[in-house]
Protein backbone atom coordinates (compact mmCIF):
# COMPACT_ATOMS: atom_id res chain seq x y z
CA UNK A 1 0.00 0.00 0.00
CA UNK A 2 1.20 3.11 -0.84
CA UNK A 3 1.01 6.23 1.53
CA UNK A 4 -2.31 8.42 0.05
CA UNK A 5 -4.26 5.05 0.29
CA UNK A 6 -3.10 4.80 4.32
CA UNK A 7 -3.71 7.97 4.62
CA UNK A 8 -6.92 7.84 3.29
CA UNK A 9 -7.98 4.73 5.02
CA UNK A 10 -7.32 6.61 7.91
CA UNK A 11 -9.16 9.63 7.25
CA UNK A 12 -12.27 9.59 9.95
CA UNK A 13 -15.50 11.13 8.35
CA UNK A 14 -16.18 12.50 12.23
CA UNK A 15 -13.07 14.88 11.93
CA UNK A 16 -13.50 18.40 10.12
CA UNK A 17 -10.18 18.19 7.91
CA UNK A 18 -7.50 15.60 7.96
CA UNK A 19 -5.37 14.77 10.89
CA UNK A 20 -1.87 15.49 9.11
CA UNK A 21 -2.68 18.11 6.45
CA UNK A 22 -3.91 21.50 7.97
CA UNK A 23 -7.12 23.33 5.98
CA UNK A 24 -6.74 25.21 2.91
CA UNK A 25 -6.74 28.31 4.95
CA UNK A 26 -4.71 27.71 7.27
CA UNK A 27 -1.94 27.48 4.39
CA UNK A 28 -2.79 30.02 2.61
CA UNK A 29 -2.26 32.67 5.65
CA UNK A 30 0.54 30.34 7.13
CA UNK A 31 2.06 31.08 3.61
CA UNK A 32 1.48 34.46 3.49
CA UNK A 33 2.93 35.16 7.16
CA UNK A 34 5.58 33.19 5.97
CA UNK A 35 6.22 35.21 3.21
CA UNK A 36 5.71 38.14 5.34
CA UNK A 37 7.99 37.04 7.96
CA UNK A 38 10.76 35.98 4.97
CA UNK A 39 10.78 39.39 3.66
CA UNK A 40 10.55 41.31 6.57
CA UNK A 41 13.63 38.61 7.33
CA UNK A 42 15.20 39.49 4.10
CA UNK A 43 14.70 43.38 4.27
CA UNK A 44 15.77 44.27 7.87
CA UNK A 45 17.68 41.04 8.97
CA UNK A 46 19.45 40.11 5.98
CA UNK A 47 21.93 43.43 5.55
CA UNK A 48 22.67 43.05 9.34
CA UNK A 49 23.59 39.47 9.05
CA UNK A 50 25.18 40.39 6.09
CA UNK A 51 26.91 43.41 7.47
CA UNK A 52 28.08 40.86 10.49
CA UNK A 53 29.23 38.79 7.98
CA UNK A 54 31.35 41.15 6.18
CA UNK A 55 32.57 42.64 9.48
CA UNK A 56 33.49 39.00 10.83
CA UNK A 57 34.82 38.55 7.67
CA UNK A 58 36.97 41.62 7.23
CA UNK A 59 37.93 40.86 11.10
CA UNK A 60 39.33 37.20 10.12
CA UNK A 61 41.43 38.98 7.37
CA UNK A 62 42.68 41.82 9.65
CA UNK A 63 43.55 38.79 12.22
CA UNK A 64 45.27 36.96 8.73
CA UNK A 65 47.24 39.92 7.51
CA UNK A 66 47.95 40.50 11.15
CA UNK A 67 49.33 37.16 11.61
CA UNK A 68 51.07 37.56 8.23
CA UNK A 69 52.58 40.71 9.53
CA UNK A 70 53.68 39.20 12.44
CA UNK A 71 55.09 36.48 10.89
CA UNK A 72 57.05 38.85 8.15
CA UNK A 73 58.30 40.43 11.59
CA UNK A 74 59.42 37.56 13.33
CA UNK A 75 60.71 36.16 10.28
CA UNK A 76 62.55 39.75 9.97
CA UNK A 77 63.65 39.59 13.44
CA UNK A 78 64.72 36.07 12.96
CA UNK A 79 67.15 36.95 10.10
CA UNK A 80 68.68 39.68 12.20
CA UNK A 81 69.06 37.18 14.87
CA UNK A 82 70.82 35.06 12.87
CA UNK A 83 72.45 37.86 11.30
CA UNK A 84 73.36 39.32 14.98
CA UNK A 85 74.17 35.71 16.25
CA UNK A 86 76.51 35.62 12.59
CA UNK A 87 77.95 38.71 13.82
CA UNK A 88 79.15 38.12 17.25
CA UNK A 89 80.97 34.58 16.35
CA UNK A 90 82.87 37.27 13.80
CA UNK A 91 83.46 39.26 16.72
CA UNK A 92 84.17 36.19 18.98
CA UNK A 93 86.41 35.13 15.65
CA UNK A 94 88.38 38.79 15.74
CA UNK A 95 88.41 38.98 19.42
CA UNK A 96 89.96 35.44 19.96
CA UNK A 97 92.28 36.57 16.55
CA UNK A 98 93.23 39.70 18.20
CA UNK A 99 93.90 38.29 21.47
CA UNK A 100 95.84 35.50 20.27
CA UNK A 101 97.90 38.21 18.50
CA UNK A 102 98.32 40.47 21.46
CA UNK A 103 99.35 37.24 23.65
CA UNK A 104 102.05 36.03 20.49
CA UNK A 105 103.34 39.98 20.81
CA UNK A 106 103.26 39.79 24.74
CA UNK A 107 105.19 36.68 23.97
CA UNK A 108 107.76 37.48 21.82
CA UNK A 109 108.62 41.04 23.17
CA UNK A 110 108.64 39.15 27.24
CA UNK A 111 111.17 36.57 25.27
CA UNK A 112 112.82 39.39 23.99
CA UNK A 113 112.94 41.34 26.77
CA UNK A 114 113.87 38.72 29.10
CA UNK A 115 116.99 37.79 26.43
CA UNK A 116 118.29 40.88 26.72
CA UNK A 117 117.69 41.38 30.53
CA UNK A 118 119.93 38.24 31.07
CA UNK A 119 122.34 39.13 28.62
CA UNK A 120 122.59 41.88 30.56
CA UNK A 121 122.77 40.16 33.64
CA UNK A 122 125.55 38.01 32.10
CA UNK A 123 127.52 40.93 31.02
CA UNK A 124 127.22 42.77 34.55
CA UNK A 125 127.80 39.49 36.16
CA UNK A 126 131.42 39.40 34.41
CA UNK A 127 132.10 42.54 34.84
CA UNK A 128 131.22 42.23 38.06
CA UNK A 129 133.22 38.91 38.93
CA UNK A 130 136.13 40.37 36.99
CA UNK A 131 136.30 43.84 38.78
CA UNK A 132 135.57 41.34 41.98
CA UNK A 133 138.69 38.93 40.86
CA UNK A 134 140.76 42.23 40.51
CA UNK A 135 139.64 43.71 43.33
CA UNK A 136 140.74 41.13 45.65
CA UNK A 137 143.92 40.47 44.12
CA UNK A 138 145.19 44.23 44.53
CA UNK A 139 143.73 43.88 48.13
CA UNK A 140 145.54 40.58 48.40
CA UNK A 141 148.87 42.07 47.15
CA UNK A 142 147.58 45.29 48.96
CA UNK A 143 147.95 43.16 52.40
CA UNK A 144 150.67 40.86 51.03
CA UNK A 145 152.93 44.42 51.00
CA UNK A 146 151.46 45.13 54.35
CA UNK A 147 152.45 41.69 56.11
CA UNK A 148 155.58 41.87 54.27
CA UNK A 149 156.37 45.35 54.80
CA UNK A 150 155.01 44.90 58.82
CA UNK A 151 157.36 41.50 58.66
CA UNK A 152 160.30 42.86 56.89
CA UNK A 153 159.82 46.57 59.34
CA UNK A 154 159.53 43.50 62.76
CA UNK A 155 162.84 41.83 61.60
CA UNK A 156 164.67 44.81 60.40
CA UNK A 157 164.08 46.45 63.88
CA UNK A 158 164.61 43.22 66.00
CA UNK A 159 168.49 43.47 63.74
CA UNK A 160 169.22 46.91 64.44
CA UNK A 161 171.05 46.38 68.00
CA UNK A 162 172.86 49.61 69.50
CA UNK A 163 175.87 49.00 67.42
CA UNK A 164 173.96 49.08 64.01
CA UNK A 165 172.11 52.25 65.18
CA UNK A 166 175.07 54.29 66.04
CA UNK A 167 176.66 53.21 62.75
CA UNK A 168 173.64 54.51 60.94
CA UNK A 169 174.30 57.85 62.62
CA UNK A 170 177.31 58.28 62.33
CA UNK A 171 177.19 57.60 58.67
CA UNK A 172 174.53 59.65 58.53
CA UNK A 173 176.96 62.77 60.09
CA UNK A 174 179.75 61.47 57.94
CA UNK A 175 177.91 61.29 55.01
CA UNK A 176 176.41 64.99 55.80
CA UNK A 177 179.50 66.51 56.45
CA UNK A 178 180.99 64.78 53.36
CA UNK A 179 177.94 66.60 51.32
CA UNK A 180 179.49 69.70 50.48
CA UNK B 1 142.91 83.43 67.17
CA UNK B 2 145.25 80.73 67.36
CA UNK B 3 148.06 82.43 65.57
CA UNK B 4 147.60 85.23 68.12
CA UNK B 5 147.62 83.09 71.32
CA UNK B 6 150.30 81.32 70.37
CA UNK B 7 152.23 84.52 69.47
CA UNK B 8 151.35 86.25 72.79
CA UNK B 9 152.61 83.50 74.86
CA UNK B 10 155.86 83.10 72.96
CA UNK B 11 156.56 86.73 73.68
CA UNK B 12 155.79 86.41 76.77
CA UNK B 13 157.80 83.69 77.32
CA UNK B 14 160.66 85.06 75.73
CA UNK B 15 160.10 87.69 77.61
CA UNK B 16 160.40 86.11 81.12
CA UNK B 17 163.15 83.63 79.79
CA UNK B 18 165.46 86.55 78.86
CA UNK B 19 164.53 88.53 81.87
CA UNK B 20 165.63 85.15 84.11
CA UNK B 21 169.01 84.77 81.39
CA UNK B 22 167.34 81.47 80.69
CA UNK B 23 166.16 81.67 76.82
CA UNK B 24 168.70 79.18 75.72
CA UNK B 25 167.38 77.02 78.49
CA UNK B 26 164.01 77.44 78.55
CA UNK B 27 163.65 76.94 75.07
CA UNK B 28 165.00 73.48 74.80
CA UNK B 29 162.82 72.50 77.67
CA UNK B 30 160.15 73.36 76.08
CA UNK B 31 161.01 71.74 72.76
CA UNK B 32 161.49 68.21 74.47
CA UNK B 33 158.59 68.96 77.08
CA UNK B 34 156.52 69.60 73.64
CA UNK B 35 157.74 66.79 71.55
CA UNK B 36 156.93 64.46 75.16
CA UNK B 37 153.26 65.45 74.66
CA UNK B 38 153.14 65.03 71.24
CA UNK B 39 154.29 61.28 71.46
CA UNK B 40 152.80 60.56 75.05
CA UNK B 41 149.20 59.87 74.66
CA UNK B 42 148.86 59.51 78.65
CA UNK B 43 150.46 62.95 79.44
CA UNK B 44 148.33 64.46 76.39
CA UNK B 45 145.29 63.28 77.82
CA UNK B 46 146.01 64.33 81.34
CA UNK B 47 146.94 67.66 81.28
CA UNK B 48 143.83 68.13 78.24
CA UNK B 49 141.32 66.79 80.77
CA UNK B 50 139.20 69.28 81.47
CA UNK B 51 137.68 67.14 84.29
CA UNK B 52 140.66 67.10 86.53
CA UNK B 53 141.10 70.34 88.45
CA UNK B 54 143.80 72.72 86.91
CA UNK B 55 146.08 72.45 90.15
CA UNK B 56 145.84 68.95 89.94
CA UNK B 57 147.25 69.04 86.48
CA UNK B 58 149.76 72.17 87.25
CA UNK B 59 150.71 69.50 89.83
CA UNK B 60 151.56 66.78 87.14
CA UNK B 61 153.80 69.48 85.25
CA UNK B 62 155.35 70.52 88.48
CA UNK B 63 156.04 66.56 89.15
CA UNK B 64 157.20 65.74 85.67
CA UNK B 65 159.77 68.68 85.22
CA UNK B 66 160.43 69.21 89.18
CA UNK B 67 164.36 68.71 90.03
CA UNK B 68 164.85 68.54 85.95
CA UNK B 69 163.88 71.83 84.45
CA UNK B 70 164.51 75.67 84.85
CA UNK B 71 161.54 76.74 87.17
CA UNK B 72 160.96 79.04 84.40
CA UNK B 73 160.00 76.32 82.28
CA UNK B 74 158.06 74.59 84.61
CA UNK B 75 156.44 78.00 85.37
CA UNK B 76 155.62 78.61 81.69
CA UNK B 77 154.59 74.96 81.46
CA UNK B 78 152.01 75.85 84.28
CA UNK B 79 150.81 78.53 82.94
CA UNK B 80 149.90 76.81 79.55
CA UNK B 81 147.77 73.96 82.21
CA UNK B 82 146.26 77.04 84.03
CA UNK B 83 144.91 79.20 81.05
CA UNK B 84 143.43 75.83 79.60
CA UNK B 85 145.55 76.56 76.51
CA UNK B 86 148.38 73.33 77.00
CA UNK B 87 147.27 71.93 73.71
CA UNK B 88 148.90 74.69 71.95
CA UNK B 89 151.94 73.56 73.80
CA UNK B 90 154.11 72.26 70.18
CA UNK B 91 153.20 75.78 68.39
CA UNK B 92 154.20 77.61 70.96
CA UNK B 93 157.08 75.85 72.02
CA UNK B 94 158.38 75.65 68.30
CA UNK B 95 157.67 79.25 67.90
CA UNK B 96 159.66 80.27 71.06
CA UNK B 97 162.69 78.19 69.32
CA UNK B 98 162.00 79.94 66.13
CA UNK B 99 161.95 83.14 68.17
CA UNK B 100 165.05 82.16 70.80
CA UNK B 101 166.94 81.30 67.49
CA UNK B 102 166.02 84.26 65.42
CA UNK B 103 167.78 86.54 68.25
CA UNK B 104 170.98 84.68 68.09
CA UNK B 105 170.97 84.74 64.29
CA UNK B 106 170.25 80.58 64.06
CA UNK B 107 167.71 78.63 61.77
CA UNK B 108 166.23 75.45 63.70
CA UNK B 109 167.53 72.17 63.02
CA UNK B 110 165.02 69.55 63.98
CA UNK B 111 166.55 66.04 63.34
CA UNK B 112 164.68 63.22 64.63
CA UNK B 113 166.68 59.77 65.67
CA UNK B 114 165.15 56.72 66.88
CA UNK B 115 167.95 56.07 69.74
CA UNK B 116 169.72 59.08 72.20
CA UNK B 117 172.36 60.98 70.64
CA UNK B 118 175.81 62.07 72.61
CA UNK B 119 176.89 65.28 73.09
CA UNK B 120 179.57 64.50 70.85
CA UNK B 121 177.24 63.17 67.92
CA UNK B 122 175.01 66.25 68.50
CA UNK B 123 178.10 68.55 68.42
CA UNK B 124 179.03 66.54 64.86
CA UNK B 125 175.93 66.51 63.61
CA UNK B 126 175.00 70.02 64.31
CA UNK B 127 178.81 71.08 62.32
CA UNK B 128 178.10 68.44 59.54
CA UNK B 129 174.53 70.24 58.76
CA UNK B 130 175.84 73.86 59.25
CA UNK B 131 178.68 72.71 56.38
CA UNK B 132 176.02 70.87 54.36
CA UNK B 133 173.37 73.70 54.78
CA UNK B 134 175.49 77.01 54.87
CA UNK B 135 173.69 78.02 58.17
CA UNK B 136 174.49 78.52 61.36
CA UNK B 137 172.06 76.10 63.07
CA UNK B 138 170.16 75.71 66.56
CA UNK B 139 170.20 71.94 66.76
CA UNK B 140 167.03 70.25 68.26
CA UNK B 141 167.33 66.43 68.52
CA UNK B 142 163.90 63.91 69.46
CA UNK B 143 163.99 60.92 69.77
CA UNK B 144 161.56 59.01 67.53
CA UNK B 145 161.21 55.30 67.93
CA UNK B 146 159.10 55.84 63.95
CA UNK B 147 162.36 56.41 62.92
CA UNK B 148 163.53 52.82 63.14
CA UNK B 149 166.91 53.73 62.31
CA UNK B 150 169.15 56.24 61.44
CA UNK B 151 168.51 60.13 60.65
CA UNK B 152 166.12 62.46 59.29
CA UNK B 153 166.35 66.33 59.43
CA UNK B 154 164.93 69.49 58.31
CA UNK B 155 166.41 72.58 58.03
CA UNK B 156 163.71 75.30 57.55
CA UNK B 157 162.03 73.48 53.91
CA UNK B 158 165.30 71.12 53.50
CA UNK B 159 164.73 67.40 54.56
CA UNK B 160 167.93 65.08 55.01
CA UNK B 161 166.44 61.54 54.95
CA UNK B 162 168.47 58.87 55.86
CA UNK B 163 166.34 56.31 58.01
CA UNK B 164 165.40 53.23 57.93
CA UNK B 165 161.63 53.76 58.13
CA UNK B 166 162.56 55.81 55.01
CA UNK B 167 164.07 52.92 53.24
CA UNK B 168 161.58 50.49 54.18
CA UNK B 169 158.42 52.70 52.79
CA UNK B 170 160.57 52.59 49.02
CA UNK B 171 160.70 49.07 49.77
CA UNK B 172 157.29 48.72 50.61
CA UNK B 173 156.37 50.99 47.23
CA UNK B 174 157.57 48.46 44.98
CA UNK B 175 155.04 45.97 46.39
Amino acid sequence: MNLSVILIAAEDPTQSHHWLFPEIGEIIYGGLASIVIFTALYKFGWPAAAKALAARTAKIQKELDDSAAARQQADADAVNIRKALGDVAGERTRLLADADAQAAAILSEGRARITAEVAELEARAATETQAARSRIGDELRAEIARLSAAATTDTVRAALDDRTQQELVDGFIAKVGASR
Amino acid sequence: MTTQQVNAYVSAMFDIASANDAVAVVEDEMFRLARAFESNEGLRSSLSDATLPIDRRQKIVEQLLGGKANNVTVQLASLLVGTGHIALLPQVADALVKRASSEKQLEVAEVRSAIELSDAQKARLAEALSKATGKKLNLKVVVDPNVIGGLVATVGDEVIDDTVRTRLDQVKSRF
